[in-house]
């Protein structure tokens, strides 16, 4: 008997070599960046970063790109469910296509969707022409650059929201349905508790890609200080100008709020999850 | 009736995954849907739960016509193969989910739940996950939650197939109890046969989307109908034997005639015999039981209760294998208690006597198919046809094959003689085998397509009718097509019975005496026209005609005739009834008591 084995067996050997894999790759292309980050921040000392971490011009740029990402996010999460609840439950022609295109906005430059948007919606545009007689400006206005993020974000919800649906058991539905529940009961308290995790994993995703997102906002944006700036650009602004302590000290600062974030919500999702599966057994 | 369900018919992409299932199923009663995978059952439990449409039919829920009410609104429960638990929700929210969908009071909710806990054993449990439990305390959740709204009928679809056979055998005894203790109506679908056996009021075994038969376990092991019920359900030997004028002979045994019906004599029986109903003897006879013949031991296995042993046998024309009906050896299955083992060892090779205790005889017509054509390639082209494929596969037989030139040999006349219909000649090659003393014969003139409809013609007597009915049920029973009675109006005219009635008797003669269903349809005008406006078109049809004699065949073909030659059904078959007695719609006896000592049993 064993009495304590952290190191689970596995049917491959090699944990030495792939733990030493993951910590070297890890330690080049994350913690290595980061670190150095953290150290360029650290050498203000801490009234200085104070100062321009909470400069009302950077203040602003917090503002819009969290709030515009939870936005874009949130849209994602309610409208990139829709989109995969269609693809996994029915057939239909062309769904390939559809299937095809969703993951556009990964491959695509982000520069390129950010003009695209940008013509798309400027109040000549194709759409804007016709947002325009409504009041409604999209380019160069904050929701522009929720339109931005909310296009990049939206293939992460999709895709991990598909294959957890497509998992989703027909009998669950087909015996709520026959102790009485109506459709959307079972909607709510059958189907979306089952892809909760999935769910969630997706609008953290999407979240953190709409965080750092760059290229395409700064096409859409107008990029008007206090109004329509987001910080990533703010800190391009900083570098341009030579203020590399100025740039990390941002960058700090978005790095602690993003890292916060998905840490809350890895830890929402963990508790769900061991309360489905359960304690014992 | 609890549960009626009327001609349920379900096509999936054109092929049929339920035809014509009727039922009736009584309060209270433990029913069991028994088949093998793919033979519907659980496609007709979804039917009657409401989770799958159906196509024709009527499905009606204690006098209330359910087909076209949704599966929220039937108020059945049911219980899944993999529970289908909802795994966020804890054991009380589960059980619950049907209480709270109903806008259930809380106070309720929790005396309904405590109530339901203690019903399936485990009280206290309330605030577990499912996750937490063991698959069988599960499966008693589901059970639980199943029952919460008080439904009327009970639905449990392979709830056992997850678990181990221990737990297995605990829970079958769970949920007979628990059904009693509410006094629900329940539908349990199971491929396990044990299973069946031990829980079940009445079983109906299903095969290729039709309900087979249905009957008490008892009744459907030692007096099945149909072949595939006979072998599906334990070990059997189907060996065919031969109808006498004094009765059945198998082997060197005369048995009881058969009162459903005076089969043409020299036709063949076919005859299921356990191997426990065999006993072996060394010496020249077997004492208690009806000499069979001579056999050779070929094998011996000993498995714990009991001594399996195959002999192998001399086929003779009373005693032949159903399966390879030409073989000169054919294999049968004995078995003997683990006691008799002991007190006469046998040893491989040694030749014993062979006796039997008893026999049933099965009430299809059909035996073997035995073709006949006059070259071996025309032979192999009717093996090849679809309608000879599919009956020799599902009834477990191989054709025969005959070359022959000029008259058939008597001989072949007792199965099923298959001829080739050529075009332009009509029915005239059956009609020259019925001639020279067959009682029946199939006629292939579409040798490519799948038959997927049967169109039944009989003759206005009981005994055409009867034949008709007889062998109608063995093709429905293995080949998956829908089934047309064809009426004439005016013949219900004649008879002085009102139409409707005429029609119900007839469809209610065949589901009682032959228990299978069939539509009825009546037609104006003239028969031949009947036929060919059904006959035509996309679906290969076979022509069932019942008659009553050579001379009202030769009538009938007449009359056909030059319709038919042009155009032919894509298969025929003819068969002439020959019953002197039997009463209307009298059930049909299957076991025979011997002609010799009919004290023995």
């Amino acid at each position: 008997m064993q009495a304590h084995r952290w190191v689970q067996p596995s049917v491959l050997p090699g944990f030495g070599l792939t733990l030493g894999f993951t910590g070297a790759f890890l330690a080049a292309i994350v913690l290595i960046p980061i670190a150095a980050l953290v150290l360029k921040g650290a050498s203000l000392p801490f009234s200085e970063f104070w100062r321009i971490a909470t400069e009302p011009r950077a203040l602003a740029s917090y503002r819009l790109t969290f709030g515009a990402s939870l936005l874009a996010a949130s849209l994602n999460a309610v409208f990139g469910f829709i989109i995969a609840w269609t693809l996994v439950r029915y057939s239909f022609p062309g769904r390939r296509l559809v299937d095809a295109i969703i993951d556009l906005p990964f491959a695509l430059p982000t520069a390129v969707s950010g003009i695209a948007l940008a013509t798309v919606f400027a109040p000549q545009g194709w759409l804007g022409r016709w947002l325009a007689p409504l009041g409604i400006q999209v380019a160069y206005t904050w929701i522009g650059v929720v339109v931005a993020l909310t296009l990049i974000g939206l293939p992460f919800v999709v895709r991990s929201v598909q294959p957890a649906l497509a998992e989703v058991d027909k009998t669950l539905e087909e015996a709520a349905e026959s102790l009485g529940a109506s459709a959307w009961t079972s909607f709510r308290r059958v189907i979306l508790p089952a892809v909760a995790p999935s769910l969630a994993t997706g609008f953290a995703l999407a979240l953190a890609r709409a965080i750092g997102e760059y290229g395409s906002v700064i096409f859409i944006a107008g990029n008007l200080p206090m109004r329509t700036e987001i910080t990533p650009l703010l800190i391009v602004i900083k570098l341009e100008q030579f203020d590399y302590l100025g740039a990390a000290a941002l960058g700090l600062v978005m790095l602690m709020m993003s890292f916060l974030m998905l840490l809350t919500i890895n830890a929402l999702q963990g508790w769900r999850a061991r309360r489905a599966t359960g304690r014992g057994r | 009736m609890s549960i009626s369900l009327e001609q349920v018919s379900k096509h999936y992409d054109g092929a049929a995954a339920i035809s014509d299932v009727s039922a009736d199923i009584a309060d209270g009663e433990f029913f069991v849907l028994l088949g093998p995978s793919g033979s519907g059952k659980s496609t007709l439990l979804r039917a009657i739960a409401g989770l799958t449409t159906i196509d024709r039919g009527r499905i009606v829920l204690h006098g209330r016509d359910v087909t076209h009410v949704s599966a929220r609104e039937r108020e059945v429960g049911i219980v899944f193969q993999n529970y289908a638990l909802f795994k966020h929700m804890s054991v009380a929210d589960n059980i619950e989910f049907a209480l709270r969908a109903r806008g259930v009071r809380a106070a309720e909710r929790r005396r309904r739940r405590e109530e339901l806990l203690e019903l399936v054993a485990l009280p206290g449990l309330g605030e577990r996950l499912p996750a937490e439990l063991s698959g069988g305390q599960q499966q008693r959740v589901a059970v639980a939650r199943a029952l919460a709204h008080e439904p009327r009928v009970l639905l449990l679809d392979e709830p056992f197939g997850a678990l181990d056979a221990r737990i297995r055998e605990d829970l079958r005894r769970a949920i007979r109890q628990i059904q009693r203790t509410v006094g629900i109506t329940a539908i349990l679908v199971t491929h396990d046969q044990e299973e069946a056996f031990t829980m079940a009021d009445r079983i109906g075994v299903m095969d290729r989307g039709r309900l087979q038969e249905t009957d008490e376990p008892r009744v459907l092991y030692s007096r099945p109908r149909t072949r595939f019920v006979a072998t599906f359900l334990g070990a059997a030997n189907v060996l065919l034997g031969r109808h006498e004028q004094e009765g059945v002979r198998i082997g060197h045994s005369l048995f009881e005639p058969s009162p459903f019906g005076r089969p043409s004599r020299g036709a063949e029986a076919t005859v299921v015999i356990r191997p426990e109903d065999l006993a072996l003897g060394q010496g020249e006879a077997v004492v208690g039981a009806e000499p069979l013949g001579r056999g050779k031991v070929e094998g011996l296995e000993f498995v714990g209760v009991l001594e399996r042993v195959r002999l192998s046998v001399a086929a003779s024309t009373a005693l032949a294998s159903a399966q390879h009906p030409d073989a000169k050896q054919f294999l049968l299955e004995a078995s003997r208690s683990a006691r008799e083992a002991e007190l006469a060892p046998l040893q491989t090779g040694q030749n014993v006597s062979i006796g039997v205790k008893r026999v049933h005889v099965l009430p299809t017509p059909i035996g073997s198919l035995r073709m006949l054509a006059a070259s071996s390639e025309r032979i192999e082209q009717l093996a090849a046809s679809p309608v000879i494929r599919e009956l020799a596969a599902r009834m477990h037989v191989r054709p025969v094959g005959r070359v022959v030139d000029g008259d058939a040999p008597i001989d072949v006349l007792g199965g099923l003689p298959v001829v080739e219909i050529e075009r332009d000649q009509g029915l005239a090659a059956p009609m020259r085998l019925l001639e020279i003393g067959a009682h029946q014969v199939l006629g292939i003139a579409d040798s490519r397509r799948p038959i997927d409809r049967l169109l039944i013609y009989v003759q206005p007597t009981r005994s055409a009718r009867e034949a008709a009915l007889g062998a109608a049920a063995t093709l429905l029973r293995h080949l998956a097509v829908d089934a047309t009675l064809l009426v004439p109006a005016h013949q219900r005219r004649s008879l002085g019975g009102s139409s409707y009635r005429d029609l119900l008797d007839l469809r209610h003669s065949a589901l009682r005496g032959y228990g299978v269903d069939v539509r009825t349809e009546s037609f104006d005008g003239l028969l031949a026209e009947a036929i060919r406006n059904r006959a035509h078109g996309e679906r290969a049809t076979l022509l069932l005609l019942g008659v009553t004699s050579n001379a009202s065949a030769r009538g009938l073909l007449e009359e056909l005739g030059p319709a038919l030659a042009l155009d032919p059904p894509a298969a025929a078959l003819i068969v002439r009834g020959t019953s002197v007695s039997g009463a209307e719609g009298a059930s049909i006896p299957y076991v025979r008591q011997p002609a010799a000592a009919s004290a023995f049993r």
